[in-house]
């Protein structure tokens, strides 16, 4: 389901990913640990190629990302297969909660708005979220907004869901709630790649674990051995 | 521009009663500017100055008052040699005192001593201002194309080919005040700020016909060889020298040394060294009769006549502002996309767009799409020309308030929308403007009232809005307080629907886009 081969990637004339290989099977969760500064945003806005790479290729979702530039209606094809959760939500300010669940499905796929509709407050339901669908975004806590963003990348039906430290902007009360939601998802079957601080969350949520430092692979095995 | 009292965009965005209370103030300093106490100089204040201040147009003023073709900096002119004489025969020096036609006599009292520039002697004149004894008679001048009708005065009474006769004149001219008391002739009567105007527009075909004094033609004849005089003059009257009421003795001054340039033949001399006759306009000046005053009517008499026109002239102004912001918000809107997300190749561009739109001032643009356009063959109606002018330039501020707006929007907005599988342009669509929008609505809304402002420089095309209405009706009636004070509550009725209905959007936009955005009944 996801292959990286020997990724590098400069910046600045700084190496931030250095020849970074690793593998996810269909189902599985990988989390991807190591200090601030390792690398691990980096990578994981390489799998949906929100950033380019130098060299290696990445395989995901049965799409291919070669170095340099992509072409953008191959990206959109590839991305809605490949969702994002983001540290800082970002959900759209201007939108209740549920049009932001709604808005890809319906512009991007197509789907009629009555079964976009009907789809996005089953997802909100499932986060736990379904009595703030008319509520601004604004209005939610950290915890509950994150959720939401959750939601809204499970409604394009992705093979494949990126978390860049999904909890790091949250205080400790409203961590658990969304860990919860991804341990569930992952409990599902969902294909996830987790990039955390959270070691305990980590072998909590993931089934194989990947140290970077630096720029590269210091190491990585099955979450309970490594962590 | 035209408000004399503030800026034309001031940043901070004005809430409906701010909005209300600049435009009280705005309104108070014209009348101020307009009505304050004019302490007129008299004749012994003027020789012991030892200079006559006299007021005309050099704009498009031949033969009266003009830039000499060798040395643009001297001003000629038979009026320029008249002042001189006039003021050598009161024993001071002549000085020159440039002002809008229309408006010359306002500067009395204040910049000026008298004026001297081919006014027409008239009751409404007589009874405003001191009027000297004639010093020239003129009389109208019908002017068509060579190849095309009206052939003669006559046929104004029956329409023409393209229906109803278009014909230009000087705006507050006794041209103008002809053709607008003659109801029985099939004329739509276009008013300019200058003569040259209304030739160049009869020459490029946007009108059949201007009416213009008979001198002013046969000086630029030799100029529009396409032109022809149609019939022969008619309906003549004579040129004054205004002072103010309250300058009785400068007036008496005046009216002697008139009579010893006509007595000494030097007044002859000047015409014919003009070659405007002189021995006819001495036959025609030296016994004129005495031009009675008008008689000032009530209140109530002056808003029956004045209203009408003035609400015409307001829906003009609401009807220039509300066609022309929206095109102007949707094309700023299209160049701010562009400049930020668009192709490299279409940025400098755009930004040169904007800096050109911005660079220069609204009048000239409204001239160049006016009377630049007709010389390549697209002419324009005064009003369309009008309505595009306002747009361009009212979009190049737009564009750059939205690009601000675009730049405003988190960048992690974008990268949520793409990493949907949304492409750049459904994102810049769904996500990224509408929030820009709601961004920039303040400034937005304040340029619109500036824009609401702005409709007066069209005027300047022919398009009489409400600024222009009042101005040439307080002139031609002398109620210029009375006028103001209902033009500015018609004004008022205009902005403070406008301020409230800017406060109930911006207001709308606050709540979340959400089920209305994408046609969703809400929850």
């Amino acid at each position: 389901m996801i292959s990286v081969t020997a990724v590098s990637k400069s910046r600045a004339h700084v190496r931030v990913l250095e020849e970074v290989s690793l593998a996810g099977a269909e189902g599985t969760v990988t989390a991807i640990v190591g200090p601030s500064g390792s690398g691990k945003s980096t990578l994981l806005r390489c799998l949906n190629g929100l950033e380019t790479f130098e060299s290696g290729g990445i395989d995901i979702a049965g799409h291919r990302l070669e170095p340099g530039p992509h072409a953008p209606n191959r990206l959109e094809l590839l991305r809605r297969d490949v969702g994002m959760v983001f540290q800082q939500f970002n959900l759209f300010a201007h939108l209740s909660v549920l049009d932001n669940v709604c808005l890809a499905p319906r512009v991007v796929l197509g789907v009629p708005a009555a079964d976009a509709r009907g789809r996005s407050l089953e997802l909100l339901d499932r986060v736990g979220l379904r009595s703030f669908a008319s509520a601004r975004p604004a209005t939610l806590s950290g915890g509950q907004q994150q959720r939401v963003a959750i939601a809204r990348a499970l409604a394009m039906r992705p093979r494949v869901i990126l978390f860049d430290e999904p909890t790091s902007a949250l205080d400790p009360a409203m961590t658990g709630e969304v860990q919860e939601v991804i341990v569930d998802l992952a409990r599902g079957g969902q294909t996830m790649v987790v990039v955390t601080h959270d070691h305990a969350f980590a072998k909590q949520a993931a089934s194989w674990v990947v140290e970077l430092d630096a720029g590269r692979v210091a190491r990585q095995g099955p979450a309970a051995d490594m962590l | 521009m035209m408000n004399p009292c503030g800026t034309r965009r001031s940043l901070p965005p004005p809430a409906a009663d701010d909005f209300i209370r600049g435009l009280l103030t705005a309104t108070l300093c014209s009348l101020a500017l307009m009505a304050g106490p004019a302490a007129a100089a008299e004749l012994d204040e003027v020789r012991a100055r030892g200079e006559l201040v006299w007021a005309a147009d050099q704009e498009g003023g031949g033969p009266h008052v003009f830039p000499d073709a060798d040395d643009p900096r001297r001003l000629t002119g038979f009026e320029v040699d008249f002042a001189a004489l006039l003021a050598e025969e009161l024993g001071v020096k002549p000085r020159f005192q440039q002002g809008q036609w229309d408006r010359l006599p306002l500067l009395l009292g204040r910049t000026a001593d008298c004026v001297i520039n081919g006014i027409e002697l008239t009751p409404e004149r007589q009874r405003d201002y001191r009027c000297s004894r004639p010093y020239f008679a003129y009389a109208l001048q019908l002017i068509g194309r060579r190849d095309a009708p009206p052939d003669a005065v006559e046929k104004l009474s029956a329409a023409g080919p393209g229906g109803r006769w278009r014909v230009g004149v000087l705006t507050g001219s006794a041209a103008e005040t002809f053709l607008r008391s003659r109801h029985d002739l099939e004329v739509d009567v276009v008013g300019y700020d200058g003569t040259i105007d209304s030739l160049e527009q009869v020459s490029s075909g946007v009108l059949d016909a201007a009416l213009m004094d008979d001198c002013i033609f046969a000086f630029y004849a030799d100029r529009f060889g396409r032109l022809r005089a149609v019939g022969r003059p008619f309906a003549g009257g004579f040129y004054t020298v205004l002072s103010a009421r309250d300058a009785p003795a400068l007036s008496a001054a005046i009216d002697e040394s008139i009579g010893r340039l006509i007595a000494d033949g030097r007044l002859k001399a000047l015409y014919d060294r003009w070659d405007l006759a002189g021995r006819q306009q001495m036959l025609q000046i030296r016994d004129a009769t005495e031009v009675p005053p008008a008689t000032r009517r009530s209140f109530g008499e002056l808003l029956r006549d004045a209203l009408p026109l003035l609400l015409r002239s307001a829906g003009m102004t609401v009807l220039l502002s509300c066609l022309s912001f929206p095109l102007a918000v949707a094309v700023g809107l299209a160049v701010a996309v562009g400049r930020t997300y668009g192709p490299p190749v279409l940025k400098p561009l755009l930004a040169g767009y904007v800096e050109v739109l911005r660079g220069t001032p609204l009048m000239l643009q409204l001239y160049a799409i006016f009377f630049l356009l007709p010389k390549v063959g697209l002419a324009l109606p005064a009003l369309l020309a009008a309505i595009i002018g306002l747009a361009l330039n009212y979009s190049a501020y737009e564009s750059e308030i939205y690009r601000a707006g675009l730049k405003a929007v988190p960048a992690g907005q974008f990268e949520a929308a793409l990493s949907l599988g949304l492409s750049k342009w459904q994102s810049l669509r769904h996500v990224l403007v509408p929030q820009a929008v709601r961004i920039v609505m303040p400034p937005v809304t304040s340029d619109f009232i500036a824009l609401f402002k702005d409709t007066s420089v069209c005027s300047a095309i022919t398009v009489i809005e409400l600024t222009k209405r009042y101005s040439v009706l307080a002139l031609a009636t002398g109620r210029i307080v009375e006028l103001a004070l209902v033009t500015a509550v018609l004004y008022l009725c205009m902005s403070w629907p406008l301020a409230i209905l800017s406060r109930w959007f911006e207001h709308r936009l606050e709540q979340p886009a959400g089920p209305q955005a994408t046609g969703e009944p809400a929850t």
